[in-house]
């Protein structure tokens, strides 16, 4: 067996075992229950994750805006990008590292569906090596795979849409809301491909790994409503911002507030007249401001947050 | 000296890369673990000068133990693909592509009065002329079975007896394939029976193994182990030995399915024993053969590691009980000190999961290539014929058709 198997899969077969045997022999429930124990277990990760893409999205116009300043110095805008991050508090890997960290979870509780369900006589002698000597493992074998209408060894049409359709909830709930069309059509072929990608997966894989992303899906809808509310997939009248995770918003509402009101132990103040200026040709902000916009200026404003290491003026 | 924050963006790039080489490593094996196919392992059976064994490829092939020369029956067909878009969900994850094109054979043929009989992954029973290999009939004759079948023919009273995974046990006439009787056990038959007079013993995946009379299949008893049972029972000295998958090795009174004795095993009991001077050699999956006083179900000795788990059923030549692991070792325990003698075993290079069969001193040995979970070909089997007395391989010969 190599490290892998040891240490990760061998263990999450023989919990979906036990599982089904404390669940009434119903393998289907031990999918539904493991997917919600392992969804529990690296909740903090999904949180840490959601977390930063939506800031990662509250800071696109600011993006926007450097584009739009620096497009075509590529160094300098890399700088500022940086700039930017480190001061808003946001980084693109704080997307990704949470996202990486679950994905061997969700590999192996993959891989232990498809070989627990162990249809083939292969199947099921590979399956044998994988055991714990746990009283209640062996005689559980081979597991059974009805549940409810469904034969979990095989593929589903309903299931399929169910998981397509979760997941475009899910999808449509973190669609960042932009006037940009290019990011509109972005975000729209996203909010299709996935969806569309996974139902049809599912229709050629056993539906008992459809169960799994399914579950899935709905336990990310559920948090995400909790972290984000509905999001783009409120009406656009009703979609407000949502106070529920605080930490994010009291540094996004730190950043809007000192637009208005500069702090007195700014690093640079900034008149009110050139403020308004920008955006308008000649911008003579850039010699004293950096150059930023407004919203970017008040974030280099904020002392401690990543600012502290520019020399202050006296 | 490093930094705390050049320590921090170590670890930070470490977490990345190892991360990232679990997922990689992970969605490559994703859609393609190994062992999830049905490829087949049927044994080999030896009649009239000639082994007939089902090839990976879902034929039947008849080898002249003579000169080696071979002759292929045609392919068993599978049924339409279910599903929509053609595509047939399986658990090897990849649907269509992943899937092998051969029919899978599980079960060893059976020969009887010029026939050959068969069961196959696709849910069909057939019955081949032995010198030609023309097909004489089919069961169902339209359509298939619900669910495949995987265990053994047996012929006994002109009729055939089989189990499929639908739960139901066949007799149907050895002349016509015309249905005589059928019992219906309450979960999957992958089991191969075994018949002693008018009794016929079969165990199914419902944990029970069921003593049926031959002759028109009324029950006469059954036995309820705390496993499904997928092995073939040994009938001997009017007792029973089967194996089950709660670990244990039972034995049972055949005539009224009394326990006598269990015992239990590192895992389970998959391939059928044998007997011999009373002595019980079981092979089980944790890789280690099982000595056992066959009236008492005491350990003789300790039990002997093969090194690699063991499903197929042994052969006894000349006193010595030869056994095959998985990986494709051969042993060669000998009965008169239970010990591995020659202490050398030989390596056939390929996987050995079917049972073994021997005649006049040679061992037949059905060896499968390895293949991956994703190939889109069966793997390539072989015959190999094993010499017991000099301890050695005389020939290898090639199952496959192309």
């Amino acid at each position: 067996m190599n490290p892998w198997e040891l240490i990760i899969l061998q263990p999450v077969i023989n919990v979906l075992i036990v599982l089904t045997d404390y669940l009434f022999d119903i393998f289907g429930l031990a999918i539904i229950a493991l997917t919600i124990i392992v969804r529990f277990v690296t909740l903090p990760l999904t949180l840490k994750q959601l977390r930063a893409t939506k800031g990662m999205q509250e800071l696109q116009p600011k993006l926007a805006e450097l584009q739009q300043k620096y497009g075509k110095d590529r160094q300098k805008m890399a700088q500022e990008q940086m700039r930017l991050y480190k001061e808003s508090g946001m980084s693109p890997a704080g997307c990704l590292l949470p996202m990486l960290v679950q994905m061997p979870i969700w590999i192996a509780l993959f891989q232990a569906i498809l070989l627990a369900l162990a249809v083939a006589p292969e199947a099921l002698l590979n399956l044998s090596r994988y055991l714990y000597s746990w009283p209640q493992v062996y005689p559980m074998l081979p597991l059974g795979n009805e549940f409810l209408w469904l034969n979990l060894a095989e593929g589903n049409f309903i299931l399929a849409i169910l998981v397509g359709g979760t997941m475009w909830v899910q999808q449509k709930m973190v669609t960042p809301v932009t006037a940009d069309p290019r990011q509109q059509a972005q975000s729209r072929m996203m909010l299709w491909m996935m969806p569309l990608m996974f139902g049809f997966l599912c229709l050629t894989f056993p539906s008992g790994l459809a169960l799994y992303w399914m579950v899935s899906n709905v336990i990310t809808i559920v948090i995400q409503y909790y972290m984000t509310g509905w999001g783009a997939l409120a009406p656009s009248a009703a979609r407000k911002p949502v106070g529920r995770d605080k930490k994010y918003m009291t540094r996004i509402t730190q950043v809007e507030e000192t637009i208005s009101e500069p702090p007195v132990e700014a690093d640079i103040v900034v008149p009110s007249s050139e403020a308004g200026d920008y955006g308008r040709s000649g911008d003579k902000s850039q010699e004293r401001g950096g150059g930023y916009p407004p919203s970017l200026r008040a974030i280099r404003r904020q002392s401690g947050r990543g600012g502290s290491h520019h020399p202050k003026r006296r | 000296m490093w930094s705390r924050r050049n320590k921090v963006l170590l670890i930070k790039v470490l977490l990345l890369a190892v991360m990232l080489l679990a997922v990689v490593g992970g969605l490559s094996g994703l859609g393609c673990i190994k062992g999830l196919q049905p490829v087949g392992w049927s044994g080999g059976v030896v009649a009239d000068g000639s082994l007939f064994v089902g090839s990976a490829e879902g034929r039947l092939v008849v080898v002249n133990i003579a000169d080696g020369s071979r002759q292929w029956s045609e392919a068993l067909t599978k049924p339409a693909a279910a599903g929509i878009f053609g595509c047939e969900a399986s658990t090897a994850g990849g649907g269509c592509a992943a899937a092998p094109a051969g029919v899978a054979i599980y079960g060893t043929p059976a020969v009887s009065d010029g026939l050959v009989y068969l069961g196959g992954y696709n849910g069909k029973i057939c019955a081949f002329n032995s010198s030609s290999l023309a097909v004489r009939w089919v069961y169902p004759r339209e359509g298939y079975l619900d669910e495949p079948v995987v265990g053994g023919p047996v012929v006994a009273q002109g009729k055939v007896y089989i189990g499929a995974s639908d739960g139901k046990f066949y007799a149907l006439n050895a002349e016509t394939g015309d249905r005589e009787w059928e019992f219906k056990a309450g979960d999957k038959i992958w089991s191969t029976p075994a018949i002693d007079g008018d009794t016929i013993y079969i165990g199914s995946f419902d944990n029970k193994l069921y003593a049926l009379s031959a002759t028109d299949g009324s029950k006469k008893w059954e036995f309820e182990t705390e496993g499904a049972i997928a092995a073939t029972p040994l009938v001997y000295n009017n007792t029973i030995y089967i194996g089950s998958f709660d670990r244990h090795l039972y034995a049972m009174d055949a005539t009224n399915g009394s326990l006598k004795w269990k015992f239990m095993g590192g895992n389970w009991f998959w391939a059928k024993p044998v007997v011999y001077n009373n002595t019980i050699y079981a092979g089980n999956l944790d890789g280690k053969v099982y000595i056992l006083n066959a009236e008492t179900g005491d350990e003789i000795v300790d039990a002997i590691d093969l090194g690699s788990p063991i499903s197929s059923s042994p052969v006894i030549v000349d006193g010595s009980v030869i056994f095959a692991s998985q990986k494709g070792l051969i042993y060669s325990i000998d009965t008169d000190g239970n010990e591995i003698r020659p202490p050398n075993p030989i390596d056939v290079e390929k996987n050995v999961y079917g049972p073994l069969s021997a005649r006049e001193g040679i061992v037949y040995i059905h060896a499968l290539q390895s293949v991956s979970g994703c190939a889109t070909s069966p793997p390539k089997g072989e015959l190999i014929r094993l010499n017991a007395q000099k301890w050695e391989v005389e020939e290898s010969i090639p199952l496959s058709s192309e």
